[in-house]
């Protein structure tokens, strides 16, 4: 199950939220998309590794989510459900862009990654050289997972970023629990590979 | 050389995906097997690398602009519930159409009852569909004219037009129970009825110009 981020105390449970979108009200879906924003842009900017692109997409999996709503039973929390929306809008988007043959190996992409307004969300700052370490070795994770087959991309960021177990990532592809587990097993061994010597120079 | 299961079973350690005998059983292989060992511990390194770089939320570059792209792109979509067909009762429902609709009330009850020489108008009834709202009317004889006040409407986009219709004249038809009524040149201004509630329902309009 992706962690989701729960309303605080006195929020609008998310399940009256979508039925009041369910009804028609895109107020209600504002309050969705500014609850779930950063966790779906987060999500589409590890697929593709630009920032512009990662937002469009972000943007195309909302608005799918709301055209999709009628349809959505609240059998699963809201968040899961846009979760997998917004897993395939960018792997569709992902995978489209390989049979163009455009840009999946690119490492442009990564360059320019970190833009104004982009920051992660802040964590406790760590001593300058071993932030120094840390900053090279996120540079280097990010090349690494660049360089991965939308598959192989896949199944490594939905374990390793949102946490799914392996019948989740199964639902979600979907796909046979014998190929996730396959999937991941050869994404590992290709990280693990690419970040050797990162590993070996003790970074 | 590893068979496939055993590679299962490597990443089934890592992600805790193991039951607890399975679990025991590999903690027992990987104490046997120094190069196991060093493979799972660099693996698990590497987990625990991957999820400290690459957050599970980060901040939406202009996210203000961000909701509210999405909002512009809502408006333009279908509704998500499709009406049938909207009712003029529905249409009526609109809070910023409540005095529009209680015009057209009243001039589906006003007959302007304009004699030969007195030409003064006449309130028969007045329906407001909204009973937070309170219309009242003012006839001022000097001024020839009749004016509506409505008390509890929301504020009206100064960019909405309110029309009036003048009616010179009304026919109903007891046989379909439709009341036509008829403008200054005799043409026909709007066509009403009753509905099974015996509230007000507009079957036709003429559009003014």
């Amino acid at each position: 199950m992706p962690a989701s981020t729960a309303p605080e105390p006195g929020e609008v449970s998310d399940s009256d939220l979508v039925k009041r979108c369910q009804a028609g009200d895109t107020r209600a879906f504002d309050v969705l998309v500014s609850r779930y924003r950063g966790k779906v842009y987060a999500m589409t900017y590890h697929m593709i590794q630009n920032e512009t692109e990662a937002w469009d997409l972000s943007q195309e999996a909302f608005i799918k989510a709301w055209r999709a709503m009628p349809n959505f039973k609240l059998d699963s929390a809201f968040y899961t459900w846009l979760y997998r929306i917004t897993h395939n809008v960018t792997y569709d988007w992902l995978r489209k862009k390989k049979m163009h043959g455009d840009g999946e190996f690119d490492d442009s992409r990564t360059e320019h990654r970190v833009a104004a307004g982009a920051e992660a969300v802040p964590r406790n700052e760590p001593a300058p050289d071993i932030a120094l370490k840390n900053a090279e070795l996120g540079k280097r994770i990010n090349d690494a997972i660049a360089k991965l087959s939308p598959e192989h991309k896949q199944v490594i960021l939905l374990r390793e970023v949102e946490g799914l177990a392996y019948e989740e990532i199964a639902q979600t592809i979907p796909c046979s629990l014998g190929t996730v587990m396959s999937r991941l097993f050869y994404a590992r061994k290709k990280l693990q590979e690419m970040l050797k010597d990162a590993y070996e120079n003790a970074l | 050389m590893k068979t496939p299961s055993e590679d299962h079973d490597l990443i089934r350690w890592l992600d805790g995906e193991m039951t607890d005998a399975e679990r025991a059983r590999f903690s027992t292989r990987l104490a046997a097997d120094p190069d196991l060992k060093a493979e799972v511990e660099m693996m698990q390194r590497m987990s625990s690398d991957l999820r400290a770089h690459l957050p599970a939320e980060m901040t939406v570059p202009y996210g203000d602009f961000f909701n509210s792209q999405i909002q512009v792109r809502l408006a333009q979509e279908e509704p998500l519930i499709p009406e049938a067909r909207a009712s003029w009762l529905d249409w009526l429902r609109l809070p910023t159409l409540i005095t529009a609709t209680a015009a057209v009330a009243i001039a589906g009850f006003m007959i302007m009852q304009k004699g030969p020489a007195a030409g003064d108008s006449v309130v028969l009834s007045i329906y407001v569909p909204n009973a937070s709202v309170h219309a009242r009317t003012f006839h001022s004889d000097e001024a020839q004219a009749t004016v509506l006040m409505l008390d509890g409407v929301e504020a009206i986009p100064a960019d909405r037009k309110i029309v009036g219709y003048y009616i010179e004249r009304t026919e109903t038809d007891q046989e379909v129970a439709t009341t036509t009524l008829y403008g200054k040149s005799g043409e026909v201004v709007l066509v009403v009825s009753k509905d099974v509630r015996n509230q007000p329902r507009l079957l036709s309009a003429t559009p003014r110009g």
